[in-house]
Order: structure tokens, then sequence, then C-alpha cells
């Protein structure tokens, strides 16, 4: 993995993350870090050639990647993305380290609104992995219960028509139980319809208006988990991983869409 | 390396050629150098109004958490125990969660709990709106019944334990409308129209409210519904209206279980 910032017009570190985490950092073009040589852990700090001090800090999420930044003088630097730079208001194409666009003096994102924008990103995205995980687990978890469905109602139809049974706190006749077997597998891809539904909606939402459909999103996962925790408490511990990892990115997301509408109220 | 063309007059930044202001401190170049270059009060001005969003948004986030968790817990202690008490302890427990928080905003729901001159025509249109709104709804739940979608009695516990009817209204009908109200067209209403504009905030409430019914498939239901008492809470300005059209549809539901 390699990783670029353009700090000024003379100014352009490279880092370069090999295999077995070995780390060579050069200053244009002259190398000032390798850990072969160095053999350091932590942050890597270094001098710029015109005395400022720069640091490049490695840290690991509880979500994604490792977050990867260069810090000069403890001021947060863009890293230089693939494709160019451009204004938001006029399109055109602006160097990282450009704080306003020469042409119409538009203030250019920070590096930290970048990385608001990459949370957001990440949140928005976990909304649509969400709207699928909802629509595959529906149909799926459809052909499941149906088949038990099936088989509970082969059984009942030797009941005796006056029969009664217990199901958790209630009794109910056979017709009653028919009725409720009858539609438990619809009830599951209706249920999971209209979850997918309500994320597609959101993830469409989102990429206008990110912080209220994120908000949302998070809600409605929230009270899913909590919904199914109540109906059956075993549910609570399944799939916990991918619950905290979910929930992480949308909270992420949460803070850094309203990060990024107070830096550009 | 790009091609210098002079220097800013402002901050001395080198700039390059074709730009009309100066990529460093925004500088309109030609201009007399400005005062105080900008970008630094921008800065701290977003930095403040995010502390201040901020703080909004944990506390609708923190009303709308204990209000989950009570029902959770009232979900998991109804498995076991069917009686009504789970019901009326929730109720007094988020009737208490939802007074704390507004009590720490009374000064800004104040003006809900004003009646406004909205006139007569306006008042009437409302009133009507909300009968269809009612009788809509009642013909959507029906439907789904028919469709053979079952859904769980609010009665049934109070019934089996023998509490008297008014027990039901006034646990299922009328303190859910009361606190409700007070929780999303109030507090958390008002604090989402503090970070987003007024409809966002609007649909936002509505969301909140609908999902934390604790079933999916009320969610499109209950979030009309919630558009519906928002959009009361913002036409009258007061919160007045909602509770009593909340009320009424609660009554309806009890009023129905009981009579079927």
């Amino acid at each position: 993995m390699e990783k670029t910032w353009e700090i000024d017009a003379a100014n352009t570190v490279k880092a370069r993350f090999g295999a077995f985490g070995r780390k060579l950092v050069t200053v244009n073009g002259t190398e000032v870090h390798d850990t072969r040589k160095a053999g350091k852990k932590g942050g890597i700090a270094f001098p710029l050639p015109d005395g400022r001090r720069a640091a490049i800090s490695v840290k690991g999420q509880l979500v994604g990647g490792p977050e990867i930044d260069l810090r000069v003088d403890g001021g947060l630097v863009v890293e230089t993305p693939k494709a160019p730079i451009r204004c938001a208001a006029c399109d055109t194409a602006a160097k990282p380290y450009d704080r306003f666009c020469g042409k119409c003096g538009q203030a250019m994102p920070t590096a930290e609104d970048y990385r608001a924008k990459k949370y957001v990103r990440h949140a928005t995205g976990a909304i649509k992995w969400l709207a699928v995980l909802f629509l595959a687990f529906g149909v799926l978890m459809y052909f499941v219960t149906k088949g038990q469905a099936d088989a509970a109602l082969v059984k009942l139809q030797g009941a005796e028509p006056g029969a009664s049974y217990t199901v958790g706190d209630e009794t109910l006749g056979v017709e009653e139980l028919r009725a409720r077997l009858e539609w438990e597998p619809k009830g599951v891809l209706v249920v999971n319809l209209i979850l997918a539904a309500i994320m597609a909606v959101l993830a469409w939402w989102g990429r206008r208006a990110p912080l209220p459909a994120v908000l949302i999103a998070t809600a409605v996962y929230v009270v899913v988990i909590v919904f199914n925790a109540i109906a059956d408490p075993a549910t609570i511990g399944q799939g916990v991983i991918m619950k905290i990892i979910i929930i992480a990115f949308l909270a992420k997301g949460i803070k850094a869409a309203l990060a990024l509408r107070a830096a550009n109220a | 390396m790009p091609e210098a063309a002079g220097q800013c007059p402002a901050c001395l930044r080198g700039i390059r050629a074709g730009t009309r202001f100066c990529p460093g401190c925004g500088q309109t170049l030609g201009a007399a150098p400005a005062a105080a270059p900008p970008g630094g009060g921008a800065r701290s001005a977003a930095a403040a109004q995010f502390a201040e969003h901020w703080g909004e948004l944990k506390g609708v986030l923190w009303l709308f958490g204990l209000l989950l968790a009570t029902s959770f817990v009232a979900g998991l202690v109804s498995r076991t125990d069917s009686s009504p008490w789970p019901s009326v302890v929730v109720t007094a427990v988020d009737a208490a969660i939802v007074l704390v928080a507004a009590g720490l905003r009374r000064r800004r729901l104040v003006f809900l709990f004003k009646v406004h001159a909205i006139g007569a025509r306006r008042a009437l249109e409302l009133a009507a709106a909300s009968l269809l709104f009612l009788v809509a709804m009642s013909g959507y739940f029906a439907v789904l019944k028919n469709l053979g979608v079952p859904f769980s009695s609010a009665t049934e516990s109070f019934a089996r334990a023998g509490w008297p009817a008014w027990t039901m209204i006034v646990t299922i009908s009328v303190l859910p409308a009361l606190f409700e109200e007070l929780a999303f067209r109030g507090v958390i209403q008002s604090s989402l129209e503090r970070i987003f504009n007024a409809r966002d905030a609007w649909l936002i409430q509505a969301a909140l409210f609908s999902v934390l019914h604790l079933s999916p498939l009320v969610f499109p239901s209950h979030f009309l519904m919630g558009l519906w008492f928002g959009h009361l809470r913002m036409r009258s300005r007061s919160i007045y209206p909602g509770m009593l059209v909340h009320g009424a549809w609660n009554a309806f539901v009890v009023l129905e279980e009981l009579a079927g």
C-alpha cells in the first residue's frame, strides 16, 4: 500500500507499507525512514527540508482498515488522491494543499472534511448492505419457515376440530393455529421486505441528506435487534460481531455527517 | 512543480498562473490585501456549531435509547409475566423519563403548551383532516387483519386480570398519547429543529416514533401517524391537537378490542 501527501509545492511525502510490517517513508524522493533499518514502532516522525516537523501515524480501527495520517506541525494533511481534486463549485482542478479554489475562491475541503466524507460514505454503504441483507435474509427465511410451517400443518390435519394448543402464553384453537402457521412464512417475508425497502429508501435519501438517513437507519437497525431479542433473547449473541461492525459504521457516519454539515454551514 | 506566477500580497504564498484567488488564504488577487484572511473564523464557528448540534443530537439519542431500553425490558418481562403490571410500570417509567427530558428543555418547549389562535377555518380543516386520517388508519388495519396479519392485543392482559375498562383507557390510550407526544413532537422534534430544517426534523421524529413501536409491520402506518401528529404540531404550534388525535386513535383501538 502506498500513500502520497503533497504538503505544498515544494514537499511531497510518500509512505509505502510493505509486507511483514515494513514502512518506507520518502520526502521528495529521499528516504527518511525505513523500519527495516530503524525498527521503530508506533508513529514515524521526521523533519521536512524546511525544518517543519512531520509525523505519520498508523491507527488500527475497530472496523475497516487502519487509518494512516500525516501531520505537519500538528495539522492534518490531505492525502493526494488518485483522481485529481476538483473544486465542488466550479470543477477547476486544485492541489490537495489548496485551502481555496484559485478560480472561484470557494473554500476547499480540509483533511478532516475528507475523512468525514469517507465515514459518511461507509455509513451509507452500510445502509445499502443492510437493504441487501434484509432482502436476502427474508427470502431465505421464507423458505425455511415455510418448510417448518408446512410440516406442522400436515401434523395439524389429523387434529380434532375442538382441540386447543398452547403456543407461548396463548391458547389457540385448530383453526387459529392453522391461520397462524399459514401466516408465519408470509410474515417473515413481509417484515424483511419492509425493512429492505426502508433501507433502500434511506440509502437513496442518504445521497442527498446523509445525516437524517444514517440516523434513521441506525435507529431502525437497533430496533430490529431489540425486536428480535424480545422475541428470542438468544438472537442477541447471533452475529454479534457483524452487528457491532454495522453499528460502528453507522455511528461514525452520524458524527462525520454532523461535522460535515457544520463545516459546510 | 506548478508554474509560479507571482506571490499573494496577503500571505506571501507563491501562486500559479491563471488564478484569481490565492489558494492559500482566499485573497482576491489584484485587490488590496484583506485585513484578516478568511478561514480561521469559519473553522472555529463550524467547530462551535458541531459541538452544539452534537450535544443536541446526543440528548435525542439518550431519550430514544432510554425509551427503547424500557420497551426492551418490558418485552422481556412480559414473556414470563402475562399480567398488565409490566405495561403499567413501563408507562410510568417512560412518563418519568419524558418529564425529565422535557423539564431540562422547559424554556424551549413552553410555546407548545400555549393555545395559539389559528383561526376557526384552519382549526376545522385540521379537525376534519384528522378525522379522515383516523378513518383511513382504521381502514388500513382492517385490511391487514382481513389479510390474516396477526396483531397482539393491547387489552388482553388487562381483561384477563379482570382490570376495569378505565384502567385500559388510562394506561393504553391517555398516558401514551400525552407522553409520546411530549417526547416525539415536543422534545425530539424541537431538538431536531435546532440541527435540521423543519422538514427533515419532521421526517426524523416520525421515523423514530414509528420504529419505537417495535413492530416492523406497523412501521409504515405509524410513520404516517408520526407525520400527521408532527404536521398538527407545526400547523397549530401547539402539542395539544396531536395529543387529542393520538389519544382518540388509542381510545379507538382499545374500544374496538373491548367491543370485539
